[in-house]
C-alpha cells in the first residue's frame, strides 16, 4: 500500500524542516517520493499540520497502582456517556481501551508507563496487552531493594551492580530504569520521616546520592538508551528546590532524566511559606550538561488521583485526599499510595504549582531537554494535554487563566510578564524528537524516509486546544487509525523492551537469594513470553549496548 | 474433555454453537461464577460487552465487602513478603478459617525473626479473638474476644492506642491497654485478618486501627483468605472497564452497580433471561433457584441444582493448561505452567469458540 499525504505543512524539526511538502508512506514506513508510481490512496492535507506521532515518556497508564486507583474511584469514571469536555476526569481515559483510543485521538502513538516495581511487571504487561493502537514500554523501578542496597553496602563492583540491574530489567521486560525517592522507602520503614539526597539509608549505611550514582552508572555500563529516570527526594515539599539543585549538581556530567521537575520547583518564601523557585531550577537545568534532561509534570486544575511509589509523600498527603479516601499499599521495596486529589484554581498552593510548571516550560531554553508531561494522572490527566499545548503556545491563553487565579498567587509569579510562545517546531521537538532520542527509538519522532509511519495530521485551528484534542488523521505503522478525532479501528501495538547483556552468574546468585529470603522461586517474578501474556501481545526489541 | 447439549454428548464445536444461539437471542444475559484465569476473565468480560450483558463473580459477597470499605473509607495493606521479611509484630484478629490459611501462614515464616528488620529478634505475635487452640498453634499471646464483639473490641483498642478513654474497664480494659502499648512498640506491625469472615464494620475497624498506629510507627494489614482467584476477575475488570465486578453493559457502556448486577438477584428477579456460568477452579455451582436456561463451563464433577442447557468441561488453569493467575503468595500475577497438561479446553478457548459462532450468526442477518 502506497499512500501520499498531499500538500500539508510538514513540521519535522529532526530534519530542520517546516514547509509545505508531500509525505509518502509504503507499508509501515515513510519513504522518499517514489518515481513514476501512482499511490493507492491520496489524502489531501493542504492547510493541515503534519508531524510524526507524539511520544509520551511519563504517563502512569498501566500498573497495579493505577488499577487500584480505578477500583478505588468508580465515581471518577462513571460518566461514559455524558463526557463533558470541560471536566477532565470524566474524560480521563480510565480503562486500557480508552487509554489507547484517547491518546491516539490526540496524535500520540507511543506511551511509556514510568513506574513499575520490578516484582509487579507482569501486571503492567497484562494491562499494556489490552491498550490498543499505541506502542508502549515500562520503566522498571529499582533502588530500595535489599539486593541492590546490600551490594552497595558491601562495596560491590560496578560490574556486579550492572549485572543485577541488567537481569532485573530483562526479567521485567522494561525499556529503561526508574528510581523513586531512592532509599526513602527503607528509611520510612525505619521511622525516618524525611529523607534527602545525603541522608543515610538505615541499616545499609549508603546515601540516596550513592544509590542514584550507582544506578546512573549501571544504566550507562549496560548501554541502556534511556538514562536513569529519577524521581528525586522530597517531591512536593516546600523548599525542595534545594534538593533539586543538589541532585543536578550530583549528576557529575553523567546522563540522567529528572522526572516531573515542576514538583521540585518550590521555595519557602511568602506568608504561606510556599513560592515558585522555577526560575532557579530552570537556570540550573539550562546550564547543566546536555545529558541532563527533564520532563515538566504540569499541574492542571480539576479532579485527579495521585498514584505514586513515593510512599512517604503519599502517606503525608492523606489529609488532603479529595474525596477523602486512600489506599496505602505499604509493601515490598516502595509500595504504592493512591490519593485522590482535586487541584483548585482558587487554592493558593495549587495556583503556585500551576504557575511553576508554566514558568519552567517558558524558561527552559532547550525543548530537546525539557519534555512535555503532566505526570498523568498526578499533575493532571493526560486528557488535559490539549489545553496545556494552548497555554504554552499562547500568551493570551495564559492571561485568561491567570485572571481566575488568587491575586496573592499571581503576585508571586513572573508568568504575566513572560512572552514566550512555543512554535510548532518546538512542540514537535519536545513531544516527538526529544522523547524518541531519550528512549533510543531511532525510527520514531521524525519523518525521514525509513522512519516508522507513525504520523499525526492536525487542523491548523487557531484554537490550539481544539487542534490537539482531535487530530484530523493519525497513522500507526502506516495504518489510518484516527479520522477527525475518532478511532476508526483497533490494532495491536507492541511493547518496546531492551535485552541488556550481563554475566549470567547473577541469575544463579539471585535464584539462591530468592529461595532463601522470600521462600519462593525467582521465576515467579519473571515476565513470561508475549503469547503467555495475551493472544496478540508482541514485544519489539530496542537496540541496547555501547 | 466432554461437552453436552440438553444432556446429550456432542462435539465441542456443536456445544459452542448451541451456547452462542442461547446467548445471542437473550435479552439480558449474565455471566456468573467467573472462576477463571486472566485470559478467561478477559474473554468473558469482552463477551459480556458484546452481548450487552452483565458479569459477576461467585465470591462477590466476600470481595465486595472489602472493596466497599476501600471505596467508602480507605485501605491500608501490605504483602505477605513484607510480613515475612520485616514485620516484628503480628496481630491476628478473629478466628481463622482453618484450611485456606495453612499455606500462607507457612509463607509468613513467623517462627523466625524478620530477616530484613533492623533488629533481628523474635517477633511479637498476638491474637485478638482466636478460635480454640489457634493462638497456641502459632505461639501467639491470646486476648479472648468472641467474634461478635470484635468491632467494639477493636474500637476500644483504637481508643487505647490514641490514649483516649474507653468504655471497657476491668480485666478486658487492662488487657486492651496492654495490647495497645505492645502494638505501639512495633517497628513494623501488621494486622492479619480473615477476608472471608469479616463484615464491613470489622474490616473498617481493622483498617482504621492500622491508620491510627501508622501515625507513629509503620503499621499495615494483611487480609488472608481463599478468594485468591477472584482477583483474576476483579483486576482484569478494573483495567478493561475501569470498574470492579458486578458491572453491566446494558446501555452500551460499562456501569458498575453492586445491586443491579448481582447475578443471583438478576436471575431471581426475572431480569436475566440466560446465564453463562464459569467455574474452572472448582466444582462450584450457581446459587440461584429460578430455572433459567444456562450454559456451564465447569468441572465434570459439578452438581448443578438443575441441568444446564449446555455443559462444557473445562480445564483447571495452571493444571490442565498454562495460565496467568493472581498469586496471594507474592500478591501479584504469575504465569503458571500446566502441571498436568491435558486437552481440556480453557475458558478463554471455549469463549473464543462461542464468539466465533456469534460472529457467524450476526453476519447471516
Ligand atoms: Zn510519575
Amino acid at each position: 500500500m502506497l499512500i501520499r499525504l498531499a500538500g500539508g505543512r510538514v513540521i519535522d524539526p529532526a530534519n530542520k524542516r517546516d514547509g509545505i511538502s508531500d509525505l509518502w508512506i509504503r507499508g509501515d514506513r515513510i519513504v522518499a517520493p517514489p518515481q513514476g508510481e501512482t499511490p493507492d490512496a491520496v489524502y489531501d492535507v493542504s492547510g493541515k499540520i503534519v508531524m510524526a506521532g507524539a511520544i509520551d515518556v511519563h504517563s502512569h497508564i498501566a500498573s497495579a497502582g493505577v488499577n487500584t486507583a480505578r477500583l478505588l474511584l468508580p465515581e471518577n469514571h462513571s460518566a461514559h456517556v455524558a463526557r463533558p469536555e470541560a471536566t477532565p476526569l470524566s474524560t480521563a481515559g480510565w480503562s486500557t481501551f480508552e487509554t489507547g483510543c484517547r491518546f491516539a485521538a490526540m496524535g500520540f502513538t507511543t506511551v511509556v508507563e514510568p513506574a513499575v516495581p520490578a516484582h509487579l511487571a507482569l501486571h503492567s504487561h497484562l494491562e499494556l496487552a489490552d491498550i490498543p493502537i499505541l506502542d508502549k514500554g515500562i520503566l522498571t523501578e529499582l533502588g530500595d531493594d535489599d539486593y541492590l542496597l546490600s551490594l552497595l553496602r558491601d562495596g560491590a563492583s560496578k560490574t556486579a551492580i550492572a549485572d543485577y540491574v541488567g537481569t532485573m530489567l530483562a526479567a521485567s521486560k522494561g525499556i529503561g530504569l526508574k528510581a523513586v525517592n531512592v532509599g526513602g522507602a527503607v528509611a520510612i520503614q525505619n521511622d525516618v520521616q524525611t529523607f534527602d539526597l545525603d541522608d543515610v539509608v538505615p541499616t545499609y549505611g549508603v546515601t540516596s546520592r550513592q544509590i542514584v550514582e550507582a544506578l546512573q552508572q549501571a544504566a550507562i555500563d549496560l548501554g541502556i538508551p534511556h538514562p536513569l529516570h529519577l524521581h528525586m527526594n522530597n517531591l512536593g515539599v516546600p523548599g525542595n528546590i534545594d534538593t533539586a539543585l543538589k541532585t543536578i549538581g550530583a549528576t557529575q556530567g553523567k546522563r540522567i532524566h529528572l522526572a516531573h521537575v515542576q514538583f521540585y520547583s518550590y521555595g519557602k518564601e511568602g506568608k504561606h511559606g510556599f513560592s515558585s523557585a522555577a526560575a532557579q531550577l530552570a537556570e540550573a537545568i539550562n546550564s547543566a550538561p546536555k545529558d541532563v534532561t527533564c520532563d515538566i509534570g504540569q499541574v492542571m486544575f480539576g479532579q485527579t488521583v495521585t498514584v505514586s511509589l513515593d510512599i512517604i509523600r503519599q502517606w503525608n498527603s492523606r489529609p488532603m485526599a479529595s474525596p477523602r479516601k486512600t489506599v496505602i499499599l505499604d509493601g515490598e521495596t516502595n509500595g504504592t499510595g493512591v490519593v485522590p486529589y482535586r487541584y483548585r484554581s482558587d487554592n493558593f498552593y495549587n495556583a503556585i504549582q500551576w504557575a511553576c510548571g508554566l514558568e519552567l516550560f517558558l524558561l527552559l531554553d532547550d525543548p530537546m531537554r525539557s519534555l512535555f508531561t503532566t505526570d498523568h494522572p498526578n499533575g493532571a490527566p493526560y486528557t488535559t494535554y490539549p489545553d496545556l499545548f494552548a497555554l504554552i503556545m499562547s500568551r493570551d491563553a495564559r492571561a485568561k487563566w491567570l485572571a481566575d487565579l488568587p491575586k496573592e498567587a499571581v503576585e508571586l509569579t513572573n508568568l504575566p510578564s513572560m512572552t514566550r510562545e512555543y512554535s510548532f517546531s518546538e512542540i514537535a521537538t519536545m513531544t516527538r524528537v526529544a522523547p524518541a532520542h531519550l528512549m533510543g527509538l531511532k525510527d520514531r519522532g521524525h519523518l525521514s524516509p525509513g522512519a516508522l509511519a507513525d504520523i499525526a495530521v492536525y487542523n491548523d485551528d487557531p484554537d490550539r486546544a481544539q487542534m490537539f484534542r482531535f487530530a484530523h488523521l493519525v497513522f500507526k505503522d502506516g495504518d489510518l487509525v484516527v479520522r477527525d478525532g475518532r478511532v476508526t479501528h483497533y490494532r495491536k501495538g507492541r511493547t518496546l523492551t531492551i535485552q541488556p547483556t550481563y554475566d549470567g552468574m547473577i541469575d544463579r546468585r539471585l535464584a539462591r537469594y530468592y529461595d532463601d529470603l522470600y521462600g519462593v522461586s525467582r521465576d515467579l517474578f519473571k515476565v513470561p513470553s508475549a503469547e503467555a501474556i495475551g493472544r496478540d501481545y508482541a514485544f519489539e526489541e530496542v537496540a541496547c549496548g555501547r | 474433555m466432554k461437552a453436552f447439549v440438553e444432556g446429550a454428548a456432542v462435539g465441542l464445536d456443536a456445544a459452542a454453537a448451541a451456547a452462542a444461539r442461547l446467548l445471542g437471542k437473550a435479552r439480558l444475559p449474565v455471566i456468573a461464577g467467573l472462576g477463571t484465569d486472566v485470559a478467561g476473565a478477559r474473554a468473558a468480560i469482552a463477551l459480556a460487552e458484546r452481548l450487552r450483558g452483565a458479569y459477576d463473580h461467585l465470591a462477590s459477597d466476600v470481595l465486595l465487602r472489602d472493596i466497599d470499605v476501600m471505596q467508602q473509607i480507605s485501605r491500608m495493606v501490605t504483602t505477605p513478603g513484607d510480613v515475612r521479611l520485616r514485620a516484628d509484630c503480628v496481630l491476628f484478629v478473629g478466628p481463622k478459617p482453618r484450611q485456606s490459611w495453612r499455606e500462607l501462614l507457612k509463607q509468613l515464616n513467623l517462627a523466625s525473626p524478620p530477616r530484613l528488620a533492623a533488629e533481628k529478634k523474635a517477633r511479637k505475635i498476638l491474637w485478638l479473638g482466636p478460635g480454640r487452640g489457634e493462638a497456641a498453634e502459632v505461639g501467639a499471646t491470646k486476648i479472648a474476644a468472641p467474634p461478635g464483639t470484635l468491632p467494639q473490641t477493636i474500637a476500644c483498642l483504637r481508643a487505647a492506642v490514641l490514649d483516649r478513654k474507653t468504655r471497657v474497664n476491668g480485666a478486658l480494659g487492662r488487657k486492651l491497654a496492654d495490647l495497645a502499648a505492645q502494638l505501639k512498640e512495633a517497628r513494623f506491625g501488621v494486622i492479619v485478618w480473615p477476608i472471608e469472615s469479616f463484615d464491613r464494620l470489622t474490616i473498617e475497624m481493622v483498617n482504621g486501627l492500622a491508620v491510627d498506629l501508622n501515625r507513629e510507627r509503620r503499621f499495615s494489614t494483611l487480609p488472608l483468605g481463599r478468594a485468591t482467584n477472584a482477583q483474576n476477575a476483579v483486576q482484569t475488570s478494573g483495567w478493561m472497564t475501569g470498574f470492579p465486578i458486578r458491572t453491566g453493559f446494558g446501555r452500551g457502556y460499562p456501569e458498575y452497580d453492586t445491586w443491579r448486577f448481582d447475578a443471583n438477584r438478576m436471575v431471581e428477579a426475572d431480569e436475566a433471561d440466560a446465564a453463562l456460568w464459569i467455574s474452572a477452579y472448582g466444582a462450584e455451582s450457581p446459587k440461584w433457584k429460578r430455572a433459567i436456561p444456562f450454559i456451564a463451563l465447569s468441572k465434570p464433577e459439578t452438581r448443578f441444582p438443575y441441568a444446564p442447557r449446555v455443559r462444557i468441561d473445562v480445564g483447571t488453569p495452571g493444571l490442565d493448561h498454562d495460565a496467568v493467575e493472581f498469586s496471594r503468595e507474592i500478591d501479584t500475577f504469575v504465569a503458571t505452567k500446566a502441571t498436568k497438561a491435558s486437552a481440556a479446553p480453557s475458558v478463554a478457548d471455549v469463549i473464543g469458540l462461542i464468539d466465533q459462532n456469534l460472529t457467524k450468526g450476526s453476519s447471516a442477518c
